[in-house]
């Protein structure tokens, strides 16, 4: 097709056009339009051109096309780009893909050429790619601060010296009269004690610390293969926890810490318990995938859902109901609806019976839970608070069987082996005879469930939650009106506050009691990858001299307190072990970032030496970031401190080193399996076009990988350069750019997922339009055609019903418990008191056990965030179009309460919180759709970097994107709007008895997001 | 998706040699034959407010801050419990556009297909065409000396046989995109089993985007 004419206007005569509106014979095909064959009609009246410049199409002849996965958010639709003369133009969605589709993408087998004219939706992050990675104040040179920390004041540095600087340490800022000898990565090299008087907490090698905020398979693996195999640290610390660890934690416990993400079936549910989960505007999968799919199947009658939540959300807008839960007691609710479901006899007792894989299948259920297995509930026990196993009734039985899990079968009351019984006895207190006749105590999992539920009454639940009782009787009578075709959908808000471990693993709960957990319809978790990347044609895994990270993570996640050295010694000093200086996590999904920057404040348990951190801001993103300010601008407590980023953010404001990083458009090769629920696919990443970072003496960009991969070359680190990669005919091959590794990466799944070679059409296709043909060479030309089907296609996909055979979902969690043995052997570092096994109402309390509710009851509004459907997280204040939409954030705010306070739609008021008392300004927002006593604030604004504030940098025409236009000499020029609106971050509540740290919980170290409450003030 | 998808291949694919085969020349060559009326039909109780035709619109003509062809209409409905109801807006393509007639050059116009658009050689930026329009769709554009813009379905991406941008980007499926003249697949249906009202029907302007309400309370057509 013709380009649209018109780019210049008036005037100029555009045949075209002409055509059109003549209606001739040009557009007498396109039928779609108008063409007025039947006598021109009121398109006579026109005789000029009617048409302005489009942006170009995907089905233009003169454009560049590439199927890729989006990074707009962590949802992992695919995208498709349109780029002209080297520029990304626009984003549609993948047809292929099944985030973008609903679940039923086109036949994975479809040629290309067929499907570049379909429609495909991506949401409106991805519309906004452009001004995404053409943001003028990108940085594309590597910086190095050029005055004191947080001074805002940075010079360009070579990339030669960067590396040199950073692997060799020394007088780094000498001539900035700062004389301290900075050690370099070369110094952590070393198999030394980090600590010689506790050995435990491993090597040296743990002072290199590297924390990921938006994090993706693929750069993960090259991360990890530098920071952990190669560096051999045990710090590569992700951000799960602020991303939402608290749900995650109540799964994790659930499935016995095989998964950590399950979900309602958007596709197969009919009722739908939404809790904290903000499905229409933000979640993973995204509103393109679960809020459509639901908004779609809710219009045609086939599910209803229900929001928990303090505040409505836009998914009231096709809501059966709301239930304005206070927040925090998501848990107390959750307690309240299950009792409600065992007093009425209303759970699912024929799942429940069943002890073990088999007898669960008979019924139809591909999970099966540990509802009859028997707890030793007895203090005399050397195995209290564990399963009672064979061998604790019969000395005799070893191995596999004397391990085996004990029921009491349902046929004569006897104690069998779980697996011995088609049906065991569900609640149940007893004694079973022990070794040598001794007398054991036991308890069914359903029965301490049942008990730790019952410790309260439904009037008090309702009264905790804040929720009407008659409304918390409807929702279990409904919940458990659709057989195993109802579940929750629990995400962020359920639980990401301290005791959310608990809140969490009560809401996960629900769905085991109506036996939904992995049904088709029910509670999901994700079918996975559709093939590996580390292995196959090449190992990715595996290489010559690969470290082994020991010891303890800075963060104490998944680490033992009474196997420290610390607790020895207090042991022997006092008696008692605790309190331990700050807690162990023994029982977490991990991922703690918050406990990983309290960890470098405190240099707890050893010293940070050099901190990286990658995509990361956590003094805009952590709920009281503010207090790591000053972590970050201490030389003591963090010697060396680079940053990998696309911008000067918050955070690496006070960093020694900005490293510049690609955007996904330009890079972020990855391979992306789905979020949970269902589905089983990998998405493929490649750039979309040419790098914008600066570039190598040998023409790499600058970006992550180039940087850690000279990184390691510099200092000799097995797994990088020559002979780093095996390969599955025995010969080695290079590690030296990031091809060398993603490219082998997409080659293994290609195999692995056996696709066929692509056609000549789809070679050429990859290799006109996608920039990472350019490296070709480094696959085999087999391995190259059988990749670019793939590659074609975006990644290897599936569809919705693809997960299942004969309605039973292939890849479910075999088992979820009702009583975690895991969880009770874990302990309260502070205190040494043992975490409760099963469900338990706890509020939300600091780390000395006082309720913060109470505690802050001067302060009358508690604080919550949302995510807006346009945003993501910090780094999307760039999004021009989502920022010309809504150029600020509001303090969301209950209108009732509003006119006791005497405030109105706009006001400007200040928060003031218990830890921030000179707070933070915004204007006020009235609505009904917020709990009274709840104040909303979203997530996104707020800033002081992104272009926010004036930097001074040293010819920073040449660093930033945007040149001259945004630098005055040396001064970068702010952009007011960058600067919008409020964080409410920036109040949250600190721990006073943690060396007034962000408070977390103590089980999983969950931050918190529900716990601040703040003082309004009028502003004059 | 699947009644989105068919509908464009039957529209016009072919045309553009990408699809071959999926729809049959002749059929495409005989419907082309006949008057067609273009609308839209938005389903609100499929409407989530995700704003991303909203966006998607923008990036097709990158129109000044703070001019928008097809904004969002987000209202507080005074239900129990409460809640939020989504209107997407843009220019009606109406069957009787008051903007027309008030256009004293005839720079305003109503295309076959039922499209109404400006002849840009014409438009000599009078405004009356902006005062005229009943639901606020059309905008002095300051980058073309102040002429009117405002949404035309997209005419230059229905040449190229793809869908209008808010229509492609609406995952959910609440813009159903159709001919009211030869009507298909979905929307056809919608046709001929829901309930449609046009915004300010009162005004009898014959707005061809037409709306299905919110099922429950009071979630009518803003």
């Amino acid at each position: 097709m013709k380009e649209p004419a018109g780019k210049k206007r008036k005037k100029e005569f555009s045949p075209a056009r002409r055509t059109m509106l003549k209606g001739g014979a040009a557009l007498a095909g396109a039928a779609l339009l108008a063409p007025a064959t039947a006598g021109a009609g009121e398109a006579a009246a026109g005789s000029g051109e009617i048409l302005r410049q489009t942006v170009p199409a995907r089905t233009d002849k003169d454009v560049q096309v590439v199927h890729s996965v989006c990074l707009g958010c962590n949802a992992r639709c695919g995208n498709r780009s349109v780029v002209k003369n080297g520029r990304l133009e626009a984003y549609s969605g993948n047809p292929y893909h099944p985030y973008n589709h609903l679940g039923d993408p086109v036949d994975y087998a479809t040629p290309v050429a067929e499907t570049l004219a379909l429609p495909s939706p991506v949401c409106a992050k991805a519309h906004d790619a452009p001004n995404y990675v053409y943001n003028p104040y990108r940085i594309l040179k590597p910086l190095k601060r050029m005055g004191p920390r947080g001074s805002g004041r940075f010079e360009p540095i070579e990339w030669e010296r960067l590396i040199e600087e950073i692997a060799g340490g020394g007088k780094l800022f000498a001539h900035l009269g700062e004389e301290r000898h900075i050690a370099g990565l070369k110094e952590l090299d070393s198999d030394e004690p980090i600590d010689p008087a506790a050995p435990e907490l491993g090597p040296k090698r743990n002072g290199f610390v590297f924390v990921t905020g938006r994090l993706q398979a693929g750069r993960k693996q090259i991360i990890d293969r530098f920071v952990k195999d190669a560096m051999g640290s045990k710090n590569r610390i992700g951000h799960t926890d602020i991303c939402g660890l608290g749900f995650r934690m109540g799964n994790f416990a659930l499935t016995d810490k095989e998964q950590w993400e399950l979900k309602a079936d958007p596709w197969g549910a009919e009722y739908i318990l939404v809790f904290g989960a903000n499905i229409y505007e933000a979640l993973q999968p995204g509103v393109n995938t679960y809020g459509a799919a639901v908004a779609k199947r809710s219009s045609e009658g086939k599910v209803k859902f229900v929001i928990v939540d303090p505040r409505a959300q836009h998914a009231s807008v096709h809501a059966e109901d709301w239930i304005a839960v206070k927040p925090g007691q998501d848990g107390a609710l959750a307690m309240g609806l299950i009792r409600w479901l065992l007093e009425n006899d209303r759970y699912n007792k024929a799942y429940l019976v069943a002890p073990n894989p088999a007898a669960a299948l008979k019924k139809g259920h591909v999970c099966y839970s540990n509802a009859t297995h028997l707890v030793i509930d007895d203090a005399t026990h050397p195995h209290d608070r564990k399963f009672l196993r064979i061998a604790d009734l019969d000395p005799a039985a070893a191995g596999e069987s004397g391990r085996a899990w004990v029921v009491l079968s349902a046929a004569n009351r006897s104690p069998v082996a779980f697996d011995r019984a088609g049906e065991a006895l569900l609640d149940e207190a007893t004694t079973v005879r022990g070794a040598g006749g001794v007398g054991i105590k036991v308890k069914t999992a359903f029965r301490l469930m049942k008990e730790g539920v019952m410790a309260h009454d439904l009037d008090r639940y309702a009264e905790l939650a804040g929720v009407p009782r008659a409304q918390i009787e409807k929702t279990a009578r409904d919940f458990s009106a659709h057989g195993t075709r109802a579940a929750v959908c629990q995400y962020h808000g359920a639980g990401n506050y301290v005791s959310g471990t608990y809140a969490a693993y009560a809401v996960a709960m629900l769905n085991a009691l109506i036996g939904s957990v992995e049904a088709k319809g029910g509670f999901m978790s994700a079918g996975g990858a559709a093939a590996s990347w580390k292995k196959g044609l090449y190992d990715l895994r595996n290489f010559q001299g690969r470290r082994k990270p020991a010891g303890v993570a800075i963060s104490r996640e998944k680490a033992v307190y009474e196997k420290s050295t610390e607790y020895r010694r207090k042991v022997k000093e006092t008696g008692s072990g605790y309190p331990a200086r700050r807690p162990w996590f023994a029982f977490t999904k991990g991922g703690l970032s918050v406990e990983t920057l309290s960890g470098i404040d405190q240099k707890y348990p050893y010293r940070c030496r050099v901190l990286f951190h990658y995509f990361y801001d956590p003094v805009y993103s952590t709920p009281g970031g503010y207090r790591y300010k000053e972590t970050l601008k201490d030389h003591d407590k963090v010697p060396l401190y680079v940053s990998i980023d696309t911008n000067v953010n918050e955070s690496n404001i006070f960093a020694d080193y900005i490293v510049p990083d690609v955007t996904y458009t330009e890079g972020h090769y990855g391979w992306l399996n789905p979020h949970a629920p269902a589905l089983r696919f990998t998405g493929i990443r490649t750039p979309c076009i040419e790098p914008l970072t600066g570039k190598t003496a040998d023409n790499r960009c600058f970006c992550l990988e180039t940087f850690l991969i000279d990184l390691a070359e510099k200092m000799a680190l097995p797994g990088f350069g020559a002979n780093a990669i095996p390969g599955g005919d025995g010969r080695l091959h290079p590690l030296h750019r990031a091809e060398d590794f993603y490219l082998r990466g997409f080659a293994n799944i290609a195999w692995q997922a056996k696709v066929p070679p692509a056609a000549p059409a789809e070679i050429s296709f990859v290799e006109k339009n996608y920039p990472v043909a350019r490296f070709k060479d480094i696959l085999p030309p087999r391995e190259w055609r059988t990749t670019c089907y793939a590659l074609a296609r975006g990644g290897v996909f599936g569809k919705y019903e693809d997960v299942f055979a004969g309605g039973r979902f292939k890849y479910a969690v075999k088992r979820v418990l009702l009583y975690s043995e895991d969880l009770a052997a874990a302990r309260n570092s502070l205190t040494g008191e043992f975490f409760p096994g099963t469900l338990t109402y706890i509020p939300p309390m600091d780390s000395a056990g006082e309720i913060i509710a109470a505690k802050d009851r001067d302060y009358p509004f508690a604080v919550i965030t949302h995510k807006m459907n346009v945003h993501t997280q910090s780094r999307t204040i760039s999004h021009l179009w989502a920022m010309e939409i809504f150029p600020e954030n509001f303090v969301v705010m209950n209108a009732a309460d509003a006119g006791r306070y005497g405030l109105k739609d706009g006001d400007r008021v200040r928060l003031i919180s218990r830890s921030n008392n000179k707070g933070i300004t915004g204007k006020v927002r009235l609505t009904k759709l917020i709990r009274g006593g709840c104040i909303s604030v979203s997530t996104h604004y707020g800033h002081t970097q992104h272009g926010a504030s004036s930097l001074t940098v040293k010819n920073g025409a040449g660093v930033f994107m945007g040149g001259r236009q945004v630098m005055d000499k040396d001064e970068l020029i702010a952009d007011p709007r960058r600067g919008t609106g409020l964080n409410t971050n920036m109040v949250s509540r600190l721990d006073e008895n943690l060396a007034d740290t962000p408070l977390v919980d103590l089980t999983g170290g969950i931050p918190d997001f529900s716990s601040t409450r703040v003082k309004i003030i009028k502003e004059a | 998706m699947e009644t989105r998808r068919s509908f464009i291949q039957k529209g016009g694919l072919v045309v553009l040699g990408v699809a071959g085969g999926i729809a049959g020349a002749e059929k495409v060559a005989a419907m082309s034959a006949r008057r067609r009326k273009l609308g839209m039909i938005i389903d609100l109780n499929r409407c989530t407010g995700c704003q991303s035709c909203v966006v998607a619109c923008k990036g097709q003509d990158k129109t000044v801050r703070g001019q928008f062809k097809t904004r969002l209409l987000t209202v507080e409905a005074d239900d129990s419990p409460a809640r939020l109801v989504f209107t997407p807006v843009q220019c009606n393509q109406c069957d009787n556009p008051p903007c027309v007639p008030a256009c004293p050059v005839g720079a305003a116009f109503k295309l076959d297909n039922g499209i109404v658009v400006t002849d840009w050689d014409k438009c000599r930026s009078l405004g009356n065409c902006i005062k005229a329009c009943p639901y606020g769709a059309r905008f002095a554009d300051p980058r073309h000396g102040r002429q009117a813009d405002k949404c035309d379905f997209c005419l230059g991406r229905l040449e190229k046989g793809l869908e209008p941008a808010c229509v492609e980007a609406c995952a959910a499926g609440a813009r159903i995109f159709g001919d009211f003249n030869h009507p298909q697949g979905e929307f056809a249906l919608y046709l001929r089993k829901r309930k449609l009202a046009g915004r300010k029907a009162e005004l009898k302007t014959g707005p061809n985007i037409r709306y299905v309400a919110i099922r429950r309370g009071q979630g009518g057509v803003a």
